[in-house]
C-alpha cells in the first residue's frame, strides 16, 4: 500500500492538480482500493474536525503578525540592519536572508510564514544586485525552516501535546540547535560564495557606527520575541493566545514606524486569508489522507516493518530517520508529524531515547521535508513571492542547506547534549 | 461577459476575505481581553471554543478567495514545459478535478450539519453552543468554494473555445507569474 500511494501521489502532483486536492483524491483512492469498510461517510466529520481547532488559529495570527511587520516596513528595517552586519561576508545579502529568517522564526511560529516574510522583503533586492537566483531563494526557503525549531514553534507544541512532553523544555531544547543551524547556513553560504563568487552579488562593507545605529531597528523585534515567548513561559497565555498578543504588539510596532494605514491593514488581512486558506486546504487534505491511511492500516504496516527488522536501538533509530527523510519528500510537515508520532515515538522512547531530544531530531527531519520536492511548502512560498523564474531553481538552491540539516541530524544522534544541555541545566 | 463574471467573482471573494480578516482581528482582540481579565481572576470564557469556530469558518470561506487569487499550491514541473495550448488544457483539467473534488466534499459535509440540526446537538463545553451555527457557516463556505470552482470551469471552457490562452492563465493558471498584490 505504501508504494502504490507514493506512486499515485507523484503522478497526480505532476498533473499540476492543487496539492490539497491531490491529498483528498488519494484518500478517495485508499477508500476504494485498500479499506475494508467505507470511509467516505467520515469525510465531512474529518474535514470539520480538521479545521475546528483553537490551536490552528495560531496559524493566521502568526501569518498576520508577519504580514503586519512586513507591510509596516519593520521587516525591511530588520533586513537592512542585518545587511550592514553580515554583507562583508562572501555571499553578501544571502546572510541577511538567513539572519532575517532566524529573527522572524523567533517571532512567528511557523516556517511557512517565516519564508513568506523573508521572501517578500528580500526578493526585490536579489535582482537589483545581481545575485544567483537559485542560491538566493534556496537560502530563504531553508532559513525559513528554522521557524519550527526556534521557539515559538507550532510544530513543537503539537509534538509536546501528542507525546505529553513539556513544551517549555522542548522550546529550550530547540533554541541551541536552531541557532547552530543558522550559523552553519551562514558558514556554508560563505564557503560556496568564496569558491564560486558568481553565486553571490558584490560584498559590501559598512562602518561600525552605521552598524551600531542599525541595532536600534532590531530592538522592536527582540521585544516582540520576548513578549510572545515570555507570556508562554510565565504561564499567562497559551501559544495561541500569545500569538494574538503578538499581533497586537506587531501592530503597535508598525504604528510606531508610521507604517499602519487602512490600505496596509486591508492588504495584510487579504494576504493572511489567502495564505491561511492555502495552508488549510493542504492540512485538511492531509488530515483526511491520514484518516484513510490509519483506517486502512498503514500504522500496522509500518510498526510490523519496524519491529520485524530486529535491529539494535541505534539501527532502529537510523531506520526511523531514513523513513522520515523518504516520507518527507511526499508528505506535508504538520501531517507528517501528526501521522507518525503515535506510531514512531513509543517505539523510539521504548528503546531508551529521550522524548525531548527525539522531538528536536524529528523537527530537524521535518524541516528538511519543508524544502525537499515535490511536497515542500517553503519551496512554493518562496516561488510564490518571486515574480519570475521556475520552482526548480529554488529546489537546486536548497541543496547545500539540506546537507547542513543532514549534518545536524548526525550531530544530534552523536551528541544528544546539543539539544538537552539547555533544558537540563535549567 | 466572461470578463464581467470573472471580475465579479474575484471582487466578491475579496469582500468575503476582508470580512474574514476583520473577524480574525476581533477574535484576537477578544483573546487579549480574556487574557487580561484572567490576570484579575476573571474570564470571559470560551475563547478557545470560539477560536476553533472562527478557524473553521476562515478555513472554509477563505478557500474560494485563495482559488480566485491563484494561491492554492500547484506543481508545474511538467506544465511549464508545455506550449500555451497545452498549459491551458492542463489548467482546465486541474480546475475541473478541483471542482469535482470540492463538490464531493461539500456534499459529504452536509450530513455533519444535518445531524447537528436534527439532534439539536450542543458543544460539550461551558458555552453549550448549538453546533449547527458554526457548522452552517463552515458548510456554506465549502458550498461556496464548490460553486466558485464550477463557475471557473465554465469560464475556462468558454475561454478555451475562443482559444484565449492568456486569459485562461490569468483565470486558473498556477499563479507564480501573477502578482499576488495589487
Amino acid at each position: 500500500m505504501i508504494w502504490s500511494v507514493a506512486v499515485a501521489l507523484l503522478g497526480l502532483l505532476s498533473l499540476s492538480i492543487p496539492v490539497g486536492i491531490v491529498l483528498f483524491l488519494l484518500g478517495f483512492g485508499i477508500d476504494q482500493f485498500f479499506s475494508a469498510f467505507p470511509l467516505m461517510r467520515g469525510l465531512g466529520q474529518v474535514v470539520w474536525s480538521a479545521s475546528n481547532h483553537a490551536t490552528l488559529i495560531a496559524i493566521p495570527f502568526f501569518v498576520l503578525l508577519g504580514e503586519i511587520l512586513v507591510r509596516g516596513g519593520v521587516a525591511e528595517k530588520t533586513y537592512a540592519s542585518l545587511d550592514k552586519w553580515f554583507s562583508w561576508l562572501p555571499g553578501g545579502l544571502i546572510h541577511a536572508n538567513i539572519g532575517t529568517a532566524t529573527m522572524f522564526s523567533a517571532t512567528s511560529g511557523s516556517s511557512v510564514a517565516t519564508a513568506a516574510t523573508v521572501a517578500t522583503v528580500a526578493m526585490p533586492q536579489a535582482e537589483r544586485l545581481g545575485y544567483d537566483p537559485r542560491l538566493f531563494s534556496g537560502a530563504i526557503a531553508a532559513g525559513g525552516t528554522l521557524g519550527i525549531l526556534i521557539p515559538p514553534s507550532i510544530n513543537l507544541i503539537v509534538y509536546g501535546f501528542l507525546t505529553q512532553t513539556s513544551i517549555p523544555r522542548l522550546f529550550l531544547a530547540g533554541l541551541l540547535p536552531g541557532l547552530m543551524m543558522a550559523l552553519a547556513f551562514i558558514v556554508i553560504t560563505a564557503i560556496l560564495c568564496k569558491i564560486r563568487p558568481s553565486l553571490g552579488g558584490e560584498s559590501r562593507s559598512f562602518g561600525w557606527g552605521e552598524r551600531f545605529a542599525s541595532l536600534l531597528q532590531l530592538i522592536p523585534i527582540i521585544i516582540l520575541f520576548t513578549v510572545v515567548i515570555g507570556t508562554i513561559y510565565a504561564g499567562w497565555a497559551t501559544p495561541t493566545e500569545s500569538a494574538a498578543v503578538g499581533v497586537a504588539i506587531a501592530l503597535a510596532i508598525a504604528a510606531a514606524h508610521g507604517g499602519v494605514s487602512m490600505r496596509m491593514m486591508r492588504d495584510s488581512l487579504l494576504g493572511t486569508i489567502g495564505i491561511t486558506a492555502m495552508i488549510m486546504l493542504v492540512i485538511t487534505g492531509a488530515y483526511f489522507l491520514n484518516f484513510t491511511l490509519a483506517s486502512a492500516g498503514l500504522g500496522r504496516e509500518l510498526q510490523a516493518m519496524l519491529t520485524g527488522l530486529d535491529l539494535p536501538p541505534i539501527g532502529t533509530l537510523l531506520v526511523v530517520i531514513l523513513l522520515y527523510i523518504v516520507l518527507g519528500f511526499f508528505i506535508e510537515t504538520l501531517s507528517l508529524m501528526v501521522a507518525t508520532i503515535p506510531i514512531v515515538v513509543p517505539v523510539v522512547i521504548g528503546l531508551g531515547y529521550d522524548p525531548v531530544w527525539f522531538g528536536i531530531l524529528m523537527i530537524v527531519l521535518v524541516e528538511m521535508a519543508l524544502i525537499t520536492p515535490p511536497v515542500g511548502l517553503n519551496l512554493y512560498v518562496v516561488q510564490g513571492a518571486r515574480k519570475s523564474g521556475t520552482l526548480s531553481e529554488v529546489m537546486v538552491g536548497t541543496i547545500p542547506y539540506v546537507l547542513v540539516m543532514l549534518a545536524m541530524v548526525a550531530l544530534l544522534v552523536l551528541v544528544p547534549d546539543v539539544a538537552l544541555f539547555l533544558p537540563n541545566s535549567l | 461577459m466572461i470578463d464581467t463574471i470573472a471580475t465579479a467573482l474575484r471582487r466578491l471573494n475579496k469582500m468575503i476575505a476582508l470580512v474574514l480578516g476583520a473577524v480574525l482581528l476581533v477574535t484576537a482582540g477578544f483573546i487579549i481581553v480574556d487574557i487580561t481579565m484572567r490576570q484579575f481572576a476573571r474570564s470571559l470564557g470560551g475563547s478557545d471554543e470560539i477560536s476553533g469556530y472562527v478557524m473553521a469558518g476562515v478555513a472554509s470561506w477563505g478557500l474560494s478567495y485563495a482559488l480566485t487569487e491563484l494561491a492554492h499550491v500547484r506543481i508545474d514541473l511538467i506544465r511549464h514545459k508545455l506550449r500555451a495550448g497545452g498549459k491551458a488544457l492542463m489548467d482546465l483539467f486541474a480546475i475541473t478535478v478541483l471542482a469535482a473534488t470540492v463538490s464531493i466534499i461539500a456534499f459529504q459535509a452536509w450530513p455533519v450539519l444535518e445531524k447537528s440540526i436534527t439532534r439539536s446537538s450542543r458543544a460539550n463545553t461551558p458555552l453549550e453552543t448549538p453546533l449547527w451555527i458554526p457548522q452552517a457557516v463552515w458548510f456554506s463556505g465549502w458550498v461556496w468554494f464548490a460553486v466558485s470552482a464550477c463557475v471557473l470551469v465554465a469560464l475556462t471552457c468558454a475561454l478555451l473555445l475562443r482559444r484565449d490562452f492568456s486569459k485562461v492563465e490569468a483565470l486558473v493558471g498556477p499563479g507564480s507569474e501573477v502578482e499576488t498584490e495589487q
